[in-house]
């Protein structure tokens, strides 16, 4: 097998210094996109794409690829620092990633969130490189029956995340599953709940709700008094202690399994790895009642899910030609843009190329942490910002924020009511996490179902009939038993059951 | 602790950093930096002295940036910066279809500083189904050019026993309602497609809609969840090479340019022909003279090899279409989505 030299001469020309300098261009410039919510690197790699088009093609991909999961790191920090999640897949970083900060452990939020996206991105690119062909059959195997099985596991897992009161969680992701129905109905085509508002056709986005419930309802909280102040931490209090490296160990192994699976799904976004990652760990991690307290386990789960599930998503790319996420098609973009068709043939047309933007991905991962992690105590630094200024740089964020998803003033008022919302979830010790996770994952769970039945001319068997969607079927029914019995016995032996996220 | 103050303002200056991001990178992405240089040219055509242009034009794009409409109309955005002489702003729009860049337009001053890309068939769709609420008909857009013409084309898995136009119909005929075909949503082009295919030969095919859009409906094709896959042409050709699959024919009167060897519905005597395409409307009212200088800036742009070129890279297949014969093409493509639209709604 001629893989590993071919791959040594791709480090080789990866690591020469101009490429090493766009991958750091790159890095930087994804993170610094990354910060703002509303501004994905999507759009940022979209509009830099005619600048690269003086480059080489290498160094133009290299510098794409390295904004692109630079993007994801830019989220983690202001979901962590800040309560504001810039993308979805951050949103459920923010809520343990917040807790931390207020208990003054940003740093080692953010530090655990650099090692583990390095841990979770590296380890999808070695797949990429040892099994790209049989990795992206498995992905074709998840069709849409096979996919609403999966999501099932996700809302089997919600069981989990409600936390104390059970009416309470329920409340919060019924709410959730109303704000994923607004939207052009995807098999009668007609509008439903959207006011008459051609806005609402393609559902509420669901940033300017995330960012609504967490940050604007974060800030009217500390207003009103009723939420502790974060703190800029000490250098000290940076570096993870022993004991979080042995609790984030394990999550950032399954965090990366999940994030690497999913990733290889065409068309599924990386929130939903993520948000599964969070919910598994919140039901199988020791420390489970710990999560929205600020556990460490649930910033590590769905930071090295997303990055795990962002250099996954390659492996359809490279083999197939086929772009999972918008964000890939805009680097597909790049490669065409060059003569380059991605897909099996790139292989034998240009494996200098290939190689040397996979060893690339090595590099930017590694990037990403050696910038990243000193960095951390830049940007905790934030902190040391006085609370007034602080909070008005906040919500100058926000506000943009909400307004770049759609170039649109209509979300910005959405993000203000949810804000509200947040408020009073807050105040009456309404959870959120179930809000996220039937907000995110309910038009996925519709679309599937629906698409399922059309290619089953609406026998629901099919779900039992495939062996893939039958084993998520039975793993769904088992989580959801096991916690049903596991209650009850914690009904019974009067043992506090109070996480509360 | 002298420390401690300096590095703040260097944390002070991250959240700065984040703005101008976002002014650089949502609202006013200005496409190109020079707007100056070689303007000279733009006394092109019609030959009527109107001082045009004066100051940047608008260009809203109904779609996110990085789509194939952004990318066809960042491209052509960047060559008329150079003949026209003035700068581009290209403002992304995206929702609803293109409706909401739709609604923009035609409510904007009609100077000719104000353009939007236009798609078919949503700029038709959102007009003929009344259950969205359009605020504009066909007669608020003023018609500029057409750039893009990507023909719909229909694909099998390459061991499929249907090989010709012909053996599909028959397919469908011996099993009606049997074969699956995947869609990009309800009256999407593809769902149209089914539905003049039914009209021209009664086959009837189950449609899977697939709202979230191509990517998915070809992961599920490609899974071996329904029997067709129906997308443009360009979607298609990559993976026709990399023998994913096989295109059996191509919805138009001339075969494809991307796929030589591929015979069209026509030429099996099927007369079926759909497309979608990219072009560019002012909103009505705007004077014809800047209608005519930049429909002409833009057939002299696409006129260039280099131009070609660039489009064809991005699997964009170059049409062009002046105001005129744009204008014709959107009435007739109108009229034949009223006559098919009772049997897409009827369908389901």
């Amino acid at each position: 097998m001629d893989t590993l030299p071919a791959l040594m001469d791709g480090f080789a020309a990866a690591l020469s210094p101009h490429n090493l300098l766009f991958a750091l261009i790159g890095c930087i410039l994804g993170t610094i996109l990354g910060l703002l919510p509303g501004i994905g690197s999507t759009a940022g790699m979209a509009i830099l794409i005619p600048l690269t088009m003086a480059m080489d093609p290498a160094g133009a991909i290299i510098m794409l690829a390295a904004i692109f999961y630079g993007g994801a790191y830019g989220g983690t920090i202001t979901s962590v620092l800040l309560n504001i999640p810039g993308e979805g897949e951050s949103a459920i970083t923010a809520i343990d990633g917040c807790e931390m900060t207020k208990r003054g452990r940003a740093g080692v939020a953010l530090t655990t969130a650099g090692i583990g996206s390095f841990i979770g991105g590296t380890t999808a690119t070695i797949g990429l490189v040892v099994a790209a062909e049989p990795l992206a059959r498995l992905g074709l195997r998840v069709g849409p029956p096979e996919f609403f099985s999966l999501v099932l596991i996700g809302l089997a897992l919600l069981v989990g995340l409600v936390g104390r009161s059970v009416l309470k969680g329920m409340i919060s992701a019924a709410i959730g599953l109303l704000i994923a129905m607004v939207g052009i109905d995807p098999v009668a085509g007609l509008p439903r709940f959207t006011f008459g508002q051609a806005h609402f056709f393609d559902g509420i986005s669901y940033i300017p709700v995330l960012v609504g419930i967490f940050g604007l309802g974060e800030l009217l909280a500390s207003a009103g008094g009723a939420s502790a102040r974060p703190k800029a931490p000490s250098l000290r209090e940076l570096i993870p202690s022993r004991a979080d490296f042995r609790r984030s160990a394990p999550t950032i192994a399954r965090g990366t399994a999940i994030g690497g699976i999913i990733g290889l799904i065409p068309g599924v976004s990386s929130a939903i790895s993520s948000l599964l990652a969070y919910s598994a760990e919140r039901k199988i991690s020791k420390h489970g009642k710990e999560f929205g307290k600020g556990a460490i386990e649930g910033v590590a789960a769905p930071e090295t899910a997303n990055n795990a599930h962002s250099n996954a998503s390659f492996v359809p790319l490279f083999t197939l030609g086929i772009p999972a996420s918008p964000a890939i098609a805009v680097l597909m973009g790049a490669f065409l843009q060059n003569g380059l068709t991605p897909g099996p043939r790139l292989f034998v047309e240009a494996p200098d190329l290939v190689w040397t933007v996979i060893a690339s991905l090595f590099v930017g991962n590694l990037l990403l942490l050696v910038l990243n992690v000193p960095l951390v105590g830049v940007w905790t630094r934030i902190l040391a910002i006085p609370y007034s200024v602080l909070r008005a740089i906040i919500f100058a964020f926000i506000v943009i924020g909400s307004y770049a998803v759609n170039n649109s003033v209509i979300d910005i008022y959405v993000m203000v009511f949810f804000g509200v919302v947040g408020f009073v979830f807050r105040q009456v010790n309404v959870p959120v996490a179930p809000l996220v996770l039937t907000l995110i994952l309910g038009p996925f769970i519709e679309s599937a179902l629906r698409e399922s039945l059309q290619i089953s001319q609406g026998d629901f068997g099919i779900f039992l009939d495939r062996p893939l969607s039958l084993v998520f079927l039975i793993i769904a029914a088992a989580i959801l038993l096991a916690s049903i019995l596991g209650a009850g016995l914690k009904r019974r032996a009067e043992l506090p059951v109070d996480a509360e996220v | 602790m002298s420390s401690t103050p300096r590095i703040s303002r260097r944390a002070l200056a991250a959240p700065a950093l984040g703005l101008t991001a976002t002014l650089l990178f949502s609202g006013c992405a200005n496409v190109g930096g020079g707007s100056g240089g070689s303007g000279g040219s733009s006394d092109s055509g019609g030959g009527a002295s109107v001082d045009y242009p004066t100051g940047p034009i608008t260009l809203v794009v109904g779609f996110s940036a990085g789509g194939s409409t952004d990318t066809g109309a960042r491209l052509m955005a960047t060559a008329l910066e150079e003949k026209l002489g003035t700068s581009f702003t290209v403002v992304n729009k995206p929702g609803a279809n293109s409706q909401l860049a739709y609604t923009e337009l035609t409510q904007s001053e009609p100077d000719g500083y104000t353009m939007s890309t236009i798609n078919f068939p949503s700029a038709i769709m959102t007009v003929i189904d009344e259950s969205r609420g359009a605020t504009y008909t066909r007669e608020d857009f003023a018609p500029v050019a057409l750039q893009v013409i990507d023909p719909t084309a229909i694909a099998v898995a390459p061991d499929s026993d249907i090989e010709t136009p012909e053996d599909l119909i028959a397919a469908a005929e011996a099993a009606p309602g049997e074969l699956r075909a995947t869609t990009t949503g309800v009256a999407s082009n593809e769902h149209f497609a089914l539905a003049m295919l039914e009209k021209a030969t009664g086959a009837k095919i189950a449609p899977v809609h697939f709202a979230d859009g191509a990517s998915a409906a070809t992961t599920a094709f490609l899974g071996g969840n329904t029997e067709l896959l129906l997308a443009n042409i360009s979607d298609l050709q990559s993976l026709q090479e990399s023998g994913e699959l096989r295109i059996i024919g191509v919805m138009d009167e001339e075969r494809s340019d991307f796929v030589p060897d591929v015979p069209t519905f026509a030429e099996a005597g099927i007369d079926v022909s759909l497309s979608s395409s990219r072009g560019y409307a002012f909103p009505a009212g705007t004077p014809d003279e800047v209608i005519t200088t930049v429909s002409d800036a833009m057939g002299e742009v696409m006129a260039t090899p280099e131009f070609e070129e660039k489009m064809t890279q991005q699997g964009l297949a170059p049409a062009y279409k002046d105001s005129e014969e744009y204008a014709e093409y959107w009435t007739e493509t109108q009229a034949l989505f009223e006559e098919l639209y009772p049997l897409v709604r009827e369908a389901k």
